[in-house]
């Protein structure tokens, strides 16, 4: 029991930490446009280098290319009824979702108001789907490349679509073939119909339709680029998408590579591994972390509620009407069902993934910020789900495809800067004086995203949009809404998906009924959270990479020991649990503490 | 500006070819020229030679020769994944739970060992007492009142027998809708608690089932009547005679076995599970094939551990078995189940 729990985390983290150190070299290789492409590839280089450009030029870029993809996307949605591959005359997505979802693939997040397997035709899963997750993907890289020539003192900080080519084509498109063989060899299917019927095997009258297409292309991006959204409605947990307990191994390490390269290309195309060795090894240990909280509560721990409590317990709680102001609630006994749950919490998970791999992928996906979903994480065990709660709030564990790194730069400015205020010298990293600019822009990257999730969260869970919506009562409904904008926020895609946020197709009769308001909320959420944290570093970087390089003194704060771990750690840590600790106790904690099962 | 408005263009043109035509292609080829069985969902042929199923999604078995998969939130439907999504402390997830144990719990312990615990439940019912106080539906009605609404939602027998039920009962009704002057025409989801309270007061320790006579001439009829016995009385009230009994010792039944699958399609259960079932199954090929059951046993027993496996070969989990794939054997060995 132990080795089977503990062998598949371990054995994720160290894997991919192994292949990542060689391949990292790779990847600063092309992007040091050290790599001749074969001339056929060359041609297009060409046809798409506009030049070198300036930060401001190159971030324009970023925009307006971003803009060009939405605008696809929302055709291509649009479309839908009257594009091939539709055997079942499938009708377009509602607008509200066309808008949700176009955005949720542009910006890289992946949340998902609709069932691929019930609402995407083959057409919309390749030409949709795996443009978004493609270019998407890609977008976020380039922004941390363009950050670390700006900080190199570089005035020209590339050619974006060059970048983007030599992402998508150097390195997507080779890495998304080969694990798609071995997604296929494991049982994803790789066709372009749409149905496979069969008779039941016990009524042969009775039939089966099994939505089949081109899943094994689909997966490989979803993982590598970090998007997370399912071919179908439960993502990785469907037997199609992840077909065996290899598959999900690869599966997991494919969502962990780019990410974990990342750090360490920053570092060798600065010059600095050393320093960017130390941030990945405080990466890791925040990682390490979560995994150990979401396998420990919930793969060692039962599932509460077919526990029992042979004690009635009553509580007081404030009550405006009740006479001396308070009520008293007794909660009545419950007894324990005779279920061996000795593989911990199984509500909502695979079988044959492994005893832990439910809980790791859970903890894994959020970090990484991918968002595919191998279990349902609406099952999890109250206190597990605060692991994924919280690899979404801090978002800069390894997090998304380059954005992730860009984050940890914001906590890393801020941890110098405070720091420095500490002894009264003036912060510096790489060598330049860190001013007031700097930091402001920084903060404003910084502060997006708490915004971004309390605000909208207060306003749904005061009002029917958010209330009519939950699904579970109680605290956990209220983790509903807080898991759904985090998501959002942090460019996630995963979520508590027994949220009533899918509209459907634009004839469904009954959709959720407050399904309009979270695709709008959400959508912008998205937006903002996306754009502001990749323009407002790169603006910091370029101001803080024109001024003059300092000597390295004495005095100097070093950027690549453990002291310099432990106060980037320090940072990230007090920062976030200032900012989410009270959501995160009227949430999964309320829950845990409070009676199981809440309520009749 | 302009300029990057046609570089954009150029790219996502460029994007569009490689990676949703040529990316997409390559992988079609190598799948249905190397990997075929896979590329098409890896569909097994039934014994009469037509598609029978995938042995990646699962399919609903009922009958009780044959291995039965973990429950399904999507009903088993290949074309609309879905979990459950409850939560630990959402009751419908404990009452799901508990009215699937209901029927099929045993005994762990004591002078019952190994015997079912329905028949019990059925005669505490009757007696109509829970934790000291008379009537359990009344409690039950009470406690659960979203329980007591989809019973009546549930089927349209049960509406209409509410419905019947709310005509001979008009002054219940009418303090029903002074009290609620919100509702001032009660559907009879509305009316469930107030339906069960009286109910419980008329038939004590009985429960609306359904029954089903059959006439002189052979047609068979159902209806709605009060019952002392039944599964709705062992699922429905498994739950409260467990608290009434929380110190009976009850086999436990495996975990995989009560809890649905994040797709609802997962095709697997664990062999603990698929040995937990194989007293039923091997009993019941015994009688349809008219041979014995100890060696029945044996011999699925013995297919059950060949055709087991486990997680990265044990690295990461426990045994597992497909229950398509054994199904497939058992059909093809023993024929079709009477």
């Amino acid at each position: 029991m132990f080795l089977s729990t503990w062998f598949l985390p371990v054995a994720l983290l160290a894997t991919t930490t192994f292949i990542a150190f060689p391949l990292s070299k790779y990847l600063a290789w092309i992007m040091e446009g050290k790599f001749k492409a074969p001339r056929f590839l060359g041609w297009f280089e060409e046809k798409l280098d506009s030049g070198p450009q300036d930060w401001k030029e190159y971030t324009a870029a970023l925009l307006i290319f971003c803009t060009a993809l939405f605008a696809f996307g929302f055709l291509v949605l649009v479309l839908q009824p009257w594009m091939p591959m539709n055997p079942d005359g499938k009708w377009m997505l509602a607008p509200s979702t066309i808008f949700h979802s176009a955005i949720s693939f542009m910006t890289n997040t992946n949340l998902q108001h609709y069932s691929g397997d019930q609402h995407l035709s083959n057409f919309s899963q390749i030409f949709f789907i795996l443009t978004n997750m493609f270019l998407s993907a890609a977008v976020g890289f380039c922004a941390l490349t363009a950050i670390i020539r700006a900080f190199r003192g570089e005035k020209l900080v590339g050619n974006f679509f060059v970048d983007m080519w030599r992402v998508v084509v150097y390195m997507f498109v080779p890495a998304s073939f080969i694990i798609g063989v071995i997604f296929l060899q494991q049982g994803a299917p790789m066709t372009f119909d749409t149905f496979a019927r069969v008779s039941t095997l016990e009524s042969p009258s009775t039939q089966q339709t099994i939505v089949v297409g081109p899943v094994a292309a689909v997966e490989p991006i979803k993982m590598l680029g970090t998007n997370g959204g399912g071919f179908y409605g439960m993502n990785s947990a469907h037997p199609f998408e992840n077909p065996t307990g290899i598959s999900n191994f690869v599966n997991t390490m494919a969502m962990m590579l780019f990410p974990f390269m990342l750090v360490l290309m920053y570092g060798r195309m600065l010059g600095r591994l050393r320093h960017a060795v130390v941030i990945f090894s405080v990466m890791l240990l925040m990682m390490a972390g979560t995994i150990v909280w979401s396998v420990y509560f919930d793969t060692l721990k039962p599932n509460p509620g077919l526990t029992g409590d042979s004690v009635a317990r009553t509580y007081e709680i404030p009550s405006a009407s009740a006479p001396g102001g308070k009520r008293t609630v007794t909660v009545p006994a419950v007894g324990g069902l005779p279920v061996d749950q000795h593989l911990g919490n199984l509500e909502g998970k695979e079988m044959r993934f492994g005893t832990s791999a439910g809980a790791t992928y859970a903890a894994v996906t959020v970090d990484v910020t991918c968002g595919a979903v191998n279990s349902e994480h609406d099952s999890l065990n109250p206190i597990a789900a605060i692991s994924p709660m919280v690899g979404m709030w801090l978002n800069c564990i390894f997090g998304g495809k380059g954005v992730g790194m860009i984050n940890m730069l914001l906590y890393v400015i801020i941890g110098i800067f405070v720091a420095g205020m500490m002894v009264g010298r003036t912060p510096e990293y790489l060598g330049r004086k860190i001013g007031a600019r700097e930091v402001k822009l920084a903060l404003i990257a910084l502060l997006v995203h708490p915004i971004m999730i309390l605000g909208p969260t207060g306003l749904f869970a005061a009002t029917d949009w958010g209330l009519k919506a939950v699904s579970n009562p109680g605290p956990h409904g209220f983790s509903q809404m807080v898991y759904q904008f985090s998501s959002a926020s942090a460019n996630n895609g995963s979520a508590f998906d027994g949220l009533g946020v899918t509209y459907g197709l634009a004839n469904n009769p009954a959709p959720a009924p407050e399904a309009v308001p979270w695709d709008i909320a959400a959508g912008l959420v998205m937006l903002f959270s996306r754009f502001l944290p990749i323009v407002a570093p790169i603006a910091m970087a370029a101001y803080l990479g024109a001024k003059k390089r300092a000597p390295q003194g004495l005095g100097t704060l070093r950027d690549d020991t453990a002291t310099f771990a432990l106060l980037l750690l320090g940072t990230i840590l007090i920062i976030g649990a200032l900012l989410f600790l009270p959501v995160a106790a009227l949430g999964p904690l309320a829950e845990h503490l409070g009676p199981i099962p809440f309520g009749g | 500006m302009l300029k990057s408005i046609s570089k954009s263009l150029w790219l996502l043109l460029f994007a569009v070819v490689i990676c949703c035509i040529v990316y997409p292609l390559a992988l079609w080829v190598v799948g249905q020229t190397v990997f075929p069985f896979q590329a098409n969902g890896s569909i097994v042929k039934g014994p009469d030679g037509t598609p029978a199923g995938s042995l990646l999604i699962a399919q609903p078995f009922t009958k009780d020769e044959y291995f039965q998969p973990r429950p399904s939130a999507a009903s088993y439907n290949g074309s609309a994944s879905s979990s459950s999504a409850l939560a630990a402390s959402n009751y419908a997830l404990r009452n799901r739970v508990a009215t699937t144990l209901g029927p099929i719990v045993r005994y762990g312990s004591g002078p019952k060992d190994g015997q079912l615990v329905a028949p019990d439940i059925e005669s505490w019912f009757q007696q109509d007492r829970f934790q000291d106080n008379p009537s359990i539906l009344l409690q039950w009605a009470d406690a659960h009142n979203s329980l007591a609404q989809a019973w009546v939602a549930a089927d349209t027998m049960h509406a209409q027998y509410v419905t019947t039920w709310a005509s001979t009962h008009g002054p219940v009704v009418e303090q029903f809708i002074k009290a609620n002057p919100a509702i001032p025409q009660p559907q009879p989801s509305d009316l469930a608690v107030v339906f069960f309270e009286t109910f419980s007061k008329e038939h004590p320790g009985r429960f609306p089932s359904l029954a089903t006579h059959t006439d002189s001439a052979g047609k068979a009829t159902a209806s709605i009547e009060p019952a002392g016995t039944g599964t709705d009385i062992q699922s429905t009230f498994f739950d409260m005679w467990r608290l009434d009994h929380a110190n009976v010792n009850l086999q436990n039944v495996p975990g995989d076995m009560v809890t649905t699958s994040g797709s609802g399609l997962d095709p697997h259960i664990t062999l603990q599970n698929a040995m937990y079932q194989l007293d039923r199954v091997a009993a019941k090929w015994a009688v349809d094939t008219k041979r014995e059951t100890g060696s029945v046993r044996i011999e699925i027993e013995a297919l059950l551990r060949e055709k087991a496996f486990a997680p990265l070969n044990g690295l990461a989990g426990e045994k597992l078995v497909n229950v398509l794939e054994v199904n497939l054997v058992l059909r093809n060995r023993y024929g079709v189940p009477s």
